[in-house]
C-alpha cells in the first residue's frame, strides 16, 4: 500500500473578483505601451490640439485677451460644427493611436501562441477580448471624447444661456467618439488576429480607410454614384453619421473631378448624385463590426488545426 | 594562411555580444578534423559559436576561419559547411524532397546532379519514404531528420549539428550516432553540440567545454582531464576496510573528502593531487598490508570533468 | 564522401556568371513557387482587379455607350490610372509583394536557409526583387490591361479605331509601362526598406506621405520620390483640382528618357543600398514581434 505524504496545499486565499479580473490584461497591456517612449510622447503630443481649441474657446469670450492680442472681433463661432471640428481631429489621431497600438495587442500573442496560456486559465474569450479592446477604449476616450466635453464644459461655463441651447451636443460628442472609437479597435483588433503580424495589421489598417476611400472615389467616378462610398468607412462615419449627429448639413457626396457627367437631352439639368443614406451608412457599419467579431471568434482559439 | 589554419577550424579571440547580453567571449579554439563536442548547459553560447562559425551572426571581436575562408564569404563557405541549425522551420507546404531540391538547387547542382543528391541524403537518414509528403504533417523526429539530411545533402566537408539528437528515438539517435562517427572517420570535421554527455562522449575525439560563454576547457577527453589537475579527482578504492584506509589518508592535506560507499567496502576519494594519492596508497599495501580490490578513477568521462568545471551536474542517463 | 560533389564542383567554381545566373533562377522561382498562388495574397489580386470589375460593371450597364463621349472615359481612365493605380493600388499592392519577401521568412524563421546557401547575399537580393518585381509587374500589368480593353471594349467599332489606328496603342503601351516601373520603383525602396528597418511600416507610411505631398518641396528633392518620375510619364493628363492637383500637376517638365533613367537610378540605389547592407545582415528571430 502506498503511503503519500500529504504536503501539497492548493491555494485557498482570497481571489480578486472574477468580474474585474480581465482588466489584469488592460492593465499590462497599458504599462507595456507606455514603456515606450516615443508613444508616451505621442499620446502627450495629440493633447495640443485640445489646448489650442481651448484658447480659441477662451478668446472668442473674452474681449480683453483678444484686446491684449490685438486680434479684430471675435475670432470663431463656437457652435456644433466646432465640436465636429476637433472631434473629427482628435478622432484621426486615435486613428494612428489605434494603427500603432492596436496591432501588438493581440498579434504577438497569436504569434507566439500564448493564447493557450491565457485560456487555460479561468480567463474566457470574451474576457480576453474586453481586457484588450479595454486598453483602446481607454486611451482613445482620453484623447477624443472626454477632453471634447471638458472644452464643452469650458464653453457652458463661458457663455451664459448657451448650455441650454446646446446641451445636446454633450450626447454626441459622446456618442460620435464612441462609434469611432469602437470600429478603429475592433478593426484593428479583428485585422491583427486574421494577419498575426503587428506590422502587417498596422498596414492593413491604413489600407482600409486609404484604399477604400480611394476605391469609392474611383467606383463613384466611373459609374457616377455615389455607392462607391458604402466601401468608404472613413466618408460613412465622419460624412454620413457624425453630421447627422451634430445636426450639421451633410458632406457633399460624389464632389469628384473626375465624375463622369452624364449625357442628357438638351434642355434637362443632371443631378448630383444623392448622398448616401443615414440607414445605409449605419447598417455598413454593422455590419463591418460584426464581421470583426466573427473574425476575433474565428481565430481567437486556444488550438488551431493546421491545415496540410 | 597558413598550412594549418587551411584544414581547421580557428577561433581567434572571439567575442560576441548581442547588445549588453554576452554570447561569447574571448573564444580561441582549434578545432581539427573528426568529431568535437561542444558541451554546455542552456545558454552558455553553443549555439552562439556555431552561428558564428557559419556566418549567420558575425563577431563583435576577433577573427573566425573555417579552413581558411572567413564566415562573411558565404558563396565559398557553405560550399565546404553544411549547418543544421535548432530551428525548427521550415518554408510553407513543401514535401521533404522538395525541401532538399530546393536548397540544393541553390548551390547550382543542374536537375540530375540535385535529385542524385537529394536521394542519396533522404536515404542516409532513411527518410525516401515519407519525403513526398509535406514537412508540416512530419512528427519532431522526422523533422529533425530532414535537416539533417539538408545539412549532408551537398557533402560538405564540415557539418555543424546544433543538438542534433534532440527528439530522436533510441534507433535513430544510435544510426545518427554512426552516422556522425563515420564521417569523422572519413576525415570530416563533425561538430556537433549537446548537454547530453553521455551521449556524444563516446563519438567525440574532441570535447569543447562551454559555460556561460567562456571556453572552460578544450581537447582529447584524457587531456582535458590533465589540463584540469588543480581541481580535486574522484577516485574509487574497493577494499575490505574502507573505514581504516579512510582515517590515514585524512591526515593528508592533498585529500579534500572521503566518502564512504554505502555497502562498507568502498571509499571515495577526492583529492587535487593523484599522484601523491597513488603512492600513498602503495605505501599503505606494502607496509600496513591492507586488502584492496580495485582502484579506479571515478571520473575519467566527460561527465564528471564536467561537473569539475561548471560546478552543476551533468545529465547522467 | 566529399568526392561525391566534385564534378559538379568543377563547373560551378570555374564559371561564375552562369552558376549566378543559375542561382539566381533558382531563387525567382522558389519565391514564385512560394508567394505567388497563396490565400494570403488574395487581397493583392483585389488591388490589382478591383478596377477591372468596375469598368466591367460598367461596360454592361451601358453597351454600345451611346451616350458616353470616348475622350471623356479617355480621361476617366487616366484619372483611374494614376489616382488609384499609381497612388494606391500599386503602392500598397507593391508594398505587401516586397515587405513579404524578406520579413516574411523572418517571420517563418526560414531565412537561414538562404543564409547558408553558397550564394553571394547580394544574389539573394536581386533573386527575390526579379521575383517580386515579375509578381506586381504581371498583376498590376493585367489589371492595368484589361480594365483599358473594357473601357474601349464598349465603345464597340469606335473604341477599335482609338485603340488601333489612333493614339490608344501607344497610350496602353505607356501605362503598361509607368506600371511596371512603379513596381520597381516602389519595390526596390521597400525591399530596402524591409531590410534596413525592424519594422518598415513606419517608414513606409512615411514614404506615402512623402510621395504624396513631394510636389510641393523644391525640385531637387521631388527628384528623390517615385512619383515625380511617373507624374512625367502619363500619356494623358487626368482632369485635377482642389488637393487632387498636387497629386497630379507637373511642375517642370522632364523628358521621358530623363524620367525613366532617373527612376531606374533610383531603384538601383535602393538596391545597392540593400545589397550593402545584407552583407552584414545577422540572423536573429527571437526579438521580432
Ligand atoms: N538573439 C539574441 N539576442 C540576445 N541574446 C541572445 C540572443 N541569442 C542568444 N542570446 C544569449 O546568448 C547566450 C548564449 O545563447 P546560446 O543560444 O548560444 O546558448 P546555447 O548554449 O545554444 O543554449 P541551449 O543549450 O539552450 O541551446 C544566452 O545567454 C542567450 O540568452
Ligand atoms: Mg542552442
Amino acid at each position: 500500500m502506498a503511503v503519500y505524504k500529504r504536503t501539497y496545499r492548493r491555494y485557498d486565499g482570497p481571489l480578486t473578483p472574477q468580474w474585474s479580473r480581465f482588466l489584469v490584461l488592460t492593465r499590462y497591456s497599458l504599462y507595456t505601451l507606455f514603456d515606450s517612449r516615443p508613444f508616451t510622447a505621442f499620446v502627450v503630443l495629440s493633447a495640443i490640439p485640445l489646448l489650442l481649441s481651448g484658447v480659441l474657446i477662451y478668446l472668442s469670450h473674452s474681449p480683453m485677451a483678444r484686446t491684449l492680442l490685438q486680434l479684430p472681433g471675435p475670432i470663431i463661432k463656437i457652435d456644433p460644427k466646432f465640436f465636429r471640428q476637433v472631434l473629427l481631429n482628435q478622432g484621426w489621431l486615435a486613428f494612428l493611436m489605434t494603427a500603432w497600438a492596436g496591432p501588438g495587442l493581440v498579434a504577438p500573442d497569436l504569434a507566439n501562441q500564448a493564447l493557450p496560456l491565457y485560456l487555460s486559465r479561468p480567463f474566457s474569450r470574451a474576457e480576453y477580448v474586453l481586457g484588450k479592446m479595454g486598453v483602446l477604449f481607454l486611451l482613445l476616450s482620453a484623447i477624443t471624447w472626454l477632453p471634447v466635453l471638458l472644452l464643452f464644459g469650458l464653453q457652458a461655463g463661458l457663455e451664459a444661456g448657451w448650455f441650454k441651447e446646446n446641451y445636446w451636443i454633450m450626447g454626441s460628442i459622446f456618442l460620435a467618439g464612441m462609434l469611432w472609437i469602437s470600429v478603429i479597435s475592433l478593426l484593428s483588433l479583428a485585422i491583427s488576429a486574421w494577419v498575426r503580424w503587428r506590422m502587417v495589421a498596422s498596414a492593413f489598417l491604413f489600407g482600409i480607410f486609404f484604399v477604400g476611400a480611394a476605391f469609392a472615389n474611383m467606383i463613384n467616378g466611373i459609374l457616377n454614384t455615389s455607392w462607391g462610398h458604402l466601401l468608404n468607412l472613413g466618408h460613412l462615419i465622419f460624412g454620413v453619421i457624425w453630421p447627422k449627429l451634430f445636426r450639421v448639413a451633410v458632406d457633399a457626396a460624389g464632389a469628384n473631378p473626375h465624375a463622369r457627367r452624364p449625357h442628357l437631352p438638351p434642355g434637362m439639368v443632371a443631378l448630383a448624385p444623392l448622398p448616401i443614406p443615414l440607414w445605409q451608412a449605419c447598417m455598413v457599419v454593422v455590419v463591418a463590426c460584426a464581421v470583426c467579431l466573427l473574425l476575433l471568434n474565428r481565430r481567437l482559439r486556444a488550438r488551431e488545426v493546421v491545415r496540410g | 594562411m597558413s598550412g594549418q589554419a587551411q584544414n581547421r577550424i580557428v577561433f581567434e579571440n572571439v567575442s560576441k555580444f548581442y547588445g549588453e547580453v554576452l554570447g561569447v567571449n574571448r573564444v580561441n579554439l582549434l578545432l581539427s578534423a573528426g568529431v568535437t563536442s561542444l558541451v554546455g548547459p542552456n545558454g552558455s553560447g553553443k549555439t552562439t559559436l556555431m552561428n558564428l562559425m557559419t556566418g549567420l551572426i558575425r563577431p563583435t571581436n576577433g577573427a573566425i576561419s573555417v579552413l581558411g575562408i572567413a564566415p562573411s564569404e558565404p558563396e565559398k563557405l557553405a560550399r565546404v559547411v553544411g549547418y543544421c541549425t535548432q530551428f525548427d522551420s521550415f518554408p510553407p507546404s513543401v514535401t521533404g524532397r522538395e525541401f532538399i531540391q530546393d536548397w540544393l538547387r541553390l548551390h547550382g547542382f543542374n536537375h540530375q546532379e540535385t535529385s542524385r543528391l537529394a536521394e542519396d541524403a533522404l536515404a542516409r537518414v532513411e527518410l525516401t519514404e515519407a519525403a513526398g509528403r509535406k514537412i508540416a504533417g512530419y512528427s519532431k523526429g522526422m523533422r529533425q531528420r530532414i535537416r539533417l539530411a539538408q545539412a549532408i545533402s551537398h557533402h560538405p566537408t564540415v557539418l555543424i549539428l546544433d543538438e542534433p539528437l534532440n527528439g530522436l528515438d533510441p534507433k535513430a539517435r544510435a544510426a545518427s550516432m554512426a552516422l556522425f562517427e563515420a564521417l569523422g572517420k572519413e576525415g570530416m570535421h563533425v561538430v556537433i553540440s549537446s548537454h547530453i554527455l553521455h551521449e556524444v562522449d563516446r563519438i567525440s575525439d574532441e570535447v569543447v567545454l562551454i559555460s556561460s560563454g567562456y571556453i572552460v576547457a578544450e581537447g582529447k577527453i584524457p587531456d582535458v582531464r590533465t589540463e584540469v589537475k588543480e581541481h580535486p579527482m574522484q577516485i574509487l578504492v574497493r577494499c575490505s576496510q574502507p573505514g581504516m584506509l579512510a582515517s590515514r589518508v585524512f591526515a593528508q592535506n592533498h585529500v579534500v573528502e572521503a566518502k564512504l560507499q554505502n555497502d562498507g567496502r568502498g571509499i571515495l576519494i577526492r583529492t587535487t593531487n593523484a599522484d601523491e594519492f597513488y603512492s600513498l596508497l602503495n605505501r599503505l599495501i606494502v607496509e600496513d598490508g591492507m586488502q584492496i580490490e580495485t582502484v579506479a578513477p571515478a571520473d575519467d568521462d566527460v561527465n564528471s570533468v564536467y561537473q569539475y568545471l561548471i560546478g552543476s551536474d551533468g545529465e547522467r542517463i | 564522401m566529399n568526392q561525391a560533389g566534385t564534378g559538379a564542383h568543377m563547373w560551378i567554381t570555374s564559371q561564375p556568371w552562369r552558376l549566378w545566373g543559375h542561382q539566381i533562377m533558382a531563387i525567382v522561382r522558389q519565391e514564385l513557387k512560394h508567394n505567388f498562388f497563396t490565400r494570403r495574397g488574395t487581397w493583392i489580386y483585389l488591388l490589382a482587379f478591383g478596377p477591372v470589375v468596375v469598368f466591367a460593371i460598367d461596360a454592361i450597364q451601358t453597351p454600345g455607350c451611346a451616350p458616353c463621349s470616348l475622350d471623356e472615359d479617355t480621361s476617366l481612365f487616366a484619372a483611374t490610372f494614376q489616382l488609384y493605380y499609381m497612388r494606391f493600388g500599386i503602392f500598397f499592392g507593391v508594398m505587401g509583394i516586397f515587405a513579404w519577401l524578406f520579413r516574411g521568412q523572418v517571420v517563418q524563421r526560414t531565412l537561414h536557409y538562404a543564409f547558408l546557401a553558397p550564394l553571394r547575399r547580394e544574389l539573394l537580393v536581386i533573386g527575390k526583387f526579379l521575383a517580386g518585381a515579375l509578381m506586381a509587374i504581371v498583376l498590376f500589368g493585367a489589371g492595368v490591361l484589361l480594365s483599358f480593353s473594357l473601357v474601349y471594349w464598349h465603345f464597340a467599332a469606335r473604341g477599335y479605331d482609338y485603340v488601333f489606328h489612333g493614339p490608344g496603342l501607344h497610350q496602353l503601351a505607356v501605362y503598361l509601362g509607368v506600371t511596371a516601373l512603379a513596381c520597381i520603383g516602389y519595390g526596390a525602396i521597400f525591399l530596402t526598406l524591409t531590410i534596413i528597418f525592424k519594422n518598415p511600416i513606419i517608414p513606409g507610411i512615411a514614404m506615402l506621405g512623402w510621395e504624396t505631398f513631394s510636389g510641393i518641396f523644391p525640385a531637387m528633392l521631388q527628384r528623390l520620390s517615385v512619383s515625380f518620375y511617373l507624374k512625367h510619364l502619363s500619356p494623358v493628363s487626368a482632369p485635377s483640382d482642389g488637393i487632387l492637383a498636387l497629386l497630379t500637376v507637373v511642375t517642370e517638365p522632364v523628358a521621358v528618357w530623363a524620367a525613366v533613367l532617373g527612376l531606374l537610378l533610383l531603384a538601383a540605389a535602393a538596391l545597392a543600398l540593400a545589397c550593402a547592407r545584407i552583407r552584414t545582415l545577422e540572423i536573429s528571430y527571437s526579438s521580432e514581434q
